[in-house]
C-alpha cells in the first residue's frame, strides 16, 4: 500500500508544485507539498522506511529544482525520521496543534536547508532568506497542511449530515 | 563474523539507514561544490527525464482544459448575445476576439523575432511547462531538449531581455536557471557609464549587482546589459534597471538592487541562443 501511496503522492506533488500551485503563490511563495507528503507518510511508517521515503521524495524535489542535488534529500530524510519516531507522541487532530507541528517541521527544514546551503555554497544572506522564504513558506505550508489533512474529516462530516 | 555484523546492522538498522541517507545526500552536495560531477549530472538527468513527461503532459492537459473552459465561457456569452442581438453580433464579437488574440500572438512573436536584429544569432523557441519545485531556487522547465538542439549553458532570453541559462538538459526537456536564482552569476555592464559588476540572484524578485567600484557613477534608473565577459552571455542583452545603490562604510565594493528587464514571473515562451554554449567563464562556475 505504501509504495503506491508514495508513487501517487510523488506524482501529485510534482504536478502540483511545478504547475498547479503557481497561481496560488503569495509573493512567489508556495506551500511545500513534498514536505507535507513526507510528514503524512512518515507518521504511518517505521523510522527506517520513513527515512528512505523521505530521501527519495527529497531527491525528486531536488531534481525538479534549481538547487543542489541532495539538499532536500538530506533535510527530508531527517524530517521523516523524526516525524516517524515521534508519530505516536505527536499525533493530533486539533487543527491548531497540527498547524504548530507543521510550522515547526517546515521551519526546521528551512533552517537546516539554509545552514547546508551556506556551508556548501554561501552567496545567500541569512536574514532575508529567513524573512522572505523560510518563515512565509513554513506558515503557508502549515496552513495548507491543516486544510489537506482535514479533508477526510470534512468529507466524513458532510456524509453524516447527508 | 559476517552474521555477527549483520545482526549488529539489523539491531541498529534505524541509525544505519538514517546515517546512510544523510551521508549519501551530503556526498552528493559535496560533489557539486566546485564543479558538477558525472554521478550528480547523471542522477539529476535520470530524475528529470522521469519527471518531465508528467509535467509536460499535465501542462498540456491544463492548457487544453483552459482553452475548452474559455471556449465554453465564450459560448455562454455568445448565447446571451444571440438572444439579445439575434445571433449575428455575437458571432462577430467572437471573431473580433479571435483576431485580437491572433494579433497579440503575432505581436509577441514579432517581438521575439525582432531579437534577431538586436542580437544576431541562431534562436530556438521553447515553451515554459513548469516552475521550480522549491521556493528557494528560481528555475523553469522548458518543453525542448537535446533532440531539439538544446545544450547546457545556452542563454535564454525574451524580447524584453535576459532570462537565464540552461543548466540541465534531457532528450525532451531542459531547465533554465533564472538570473534571480541565488547561485546565478551574470557579468553586467551599466550602459550609461560602462561600469562592470556581477548580477546575482537574492532569493527574491530582484537581483543584486555586486562588485561595483565604490566611487563608480551608478545611480537608480541606470540600465544594465550583459558585459559579454563571463563566457556564456553575449554582450548587450538587457538585464534590468537599477533601483537603488548601497555604499556601506568599510565595504570594498558598492552593491545595487536591480529589477530584471524580462518579467520572470510571467514567462510563457523563451528563446534560446544557439552557438554560445561551448564557451567557459565565471558565469558557468560555482555549483554548475
Amino acid at each position: 500500500m505504501t509504495p503506491v501511496w508514495l508513487l501517487v503522492g510523488l506524482m501529485l506533488c510534482v504536478v502540483g508544485q511545478a504547475i498547479l500551485l503557481e497561481p496560488l503563490g503569495v509573493g512567489g511563495i508556495r506551500p511545500d507539498l513534498f514536505l507535507l507528503l513526507v510528514f503524512f507518510l512518515s507518521q504511518r511508517l517505521r523510522p527506517e522506511a520513513a527515512t528512505l521515503q523521505g530521501f527519495l521524495i527529497g531527491l525528486t524535489q531536488d531534481a525538479l529544482s534549481g538547487g543542489p542535488l541532495g539538499l532536500r534529500a538530506f533535510t527530508n530524510s531527517l524530517l521523516a525520521f523524526v516525524a516517524s519516531c515521534l508519530s505516536r507522541d505527536l499525533y493530533t487532530e486539533t487543527p491548531l496543534a497540527q498547524f504548530g507541528l507543521l510550522f515547526t517541521g517546515s521551519l526546521g527544514v528551512g533552517m537546516l536547508s539554509l545552514a547546508l546551503f551556506l556551508f556548501f555554497f554561501g552567496a545567500v544572506s541569512p536574514l532575508p532568506a529567513l524573512l522572505r522564504v523560510i518563515v512565509p513558506e513554513a506558515t503557508y505550508t502549515a496552513a495548507a497542511g491543516v486544510v489537506l489533512f482535514s479533508l477526510p474529516r470534512i468529507r466524513a462530516a458532510l456524509a453524516r449530515l447527508a | 563474523m559476517v552474521s555477527a555484523l549483520l545482526r549488529l546492522l539489523l539491531r541498529f538498522r534505524r541509525t544505519v539507514v538514517l546515517a546512510g541517507a544523510l551521508l549519501v545526500a551530503f556526498l552528493l552536495m559535496t560533489l557539486q561544490v566546485r564543479h558538477e560531477s558525472a554521478v550528480v549530472s547523471v542522477t539529476r538527468q535520470v530524475l528529470l527525464f522521469a519527471a518531465s513527461p508528467l509535467v509536460r503532459v499535465t501542462s498540456g492537459a491544463l492548457h487544453g482544459v483552459q482553452t475548452v473552459w474559455r471556449d465554453y465561457a465564450d459560448l455562454r456569452g455568445l448565447r446571451q448575445e444571440n438572444l439579445r442581438l439575434q445571433g449575428e453580433a455575437a458571432v462577430l464579437k467572437r471573431r473580433i476576439q479571435q483576431l485580437e488574440d491572433q494579433a497579440l500572438e503575432t505581436q509577441r512573436l514579432q517581438r521575439l523575432l525582432g531579437l534577431r536584429e538586436n542580437w544576431p544569432a541562431e534562436y530556438l523557441s521553447a515553451r515554459v511547462v513548469g516552475k521550480d519545485a522549491t521556493n528557494w531556487f528560481k528555475s523553469i522547465l522548458l518543453d525542448r531538449g537535446s533532440l531539439d538542439g538544446v545544450r547546457r549553458n545556452m542563454p535564454a532570453v525574451t524580447a524584453d531581455g535576459l532570462v537565464g541559462r540552461v543548466v540541465d538538459v534531457t532528450a525532451t526537456a531542459s531547465r533554465v536557471q533564472l538570473l534571480t536564482d541565488p547561485v546565478s552569476s551574470v557579468g553586467g555592464l551599466v550602459q550609461r557609464t560602462r561600469v562592470t559588476g556581477i548580477v546575482s540572484g537574492n532569493l527574491g524578485a530582484v537581483a543584486r549587482v555586486r562588485y561595483l567600484p565604490l566611487l563608480a557613477d551608478v545611480v537608480a534608473g541606470d540600465e544594465v546589459v550583459t558585459s559579454g565577459m563571463g563566457g556564456v552571455f553575449p554582450k548587450g542583452i538587457p538585464v534590468g534597471r537599477i533601483t537603488a545603490v548601497e555604499r556601506r562604510s568599510g565595504a570594498l565594493f558598492a552593491e545595487a538592487l536591480l529589477i530584471p528587464a524580462a518579467e520572470l514571473g510571467r514567462l510563457e515562451e523563451v528563446m534560446l541562443l544557439k552557438g554560445m554554449e561551448a564557451r567557459q567563464g565565471f558565469e558557468t562556475g560555482s555549483r554548475r
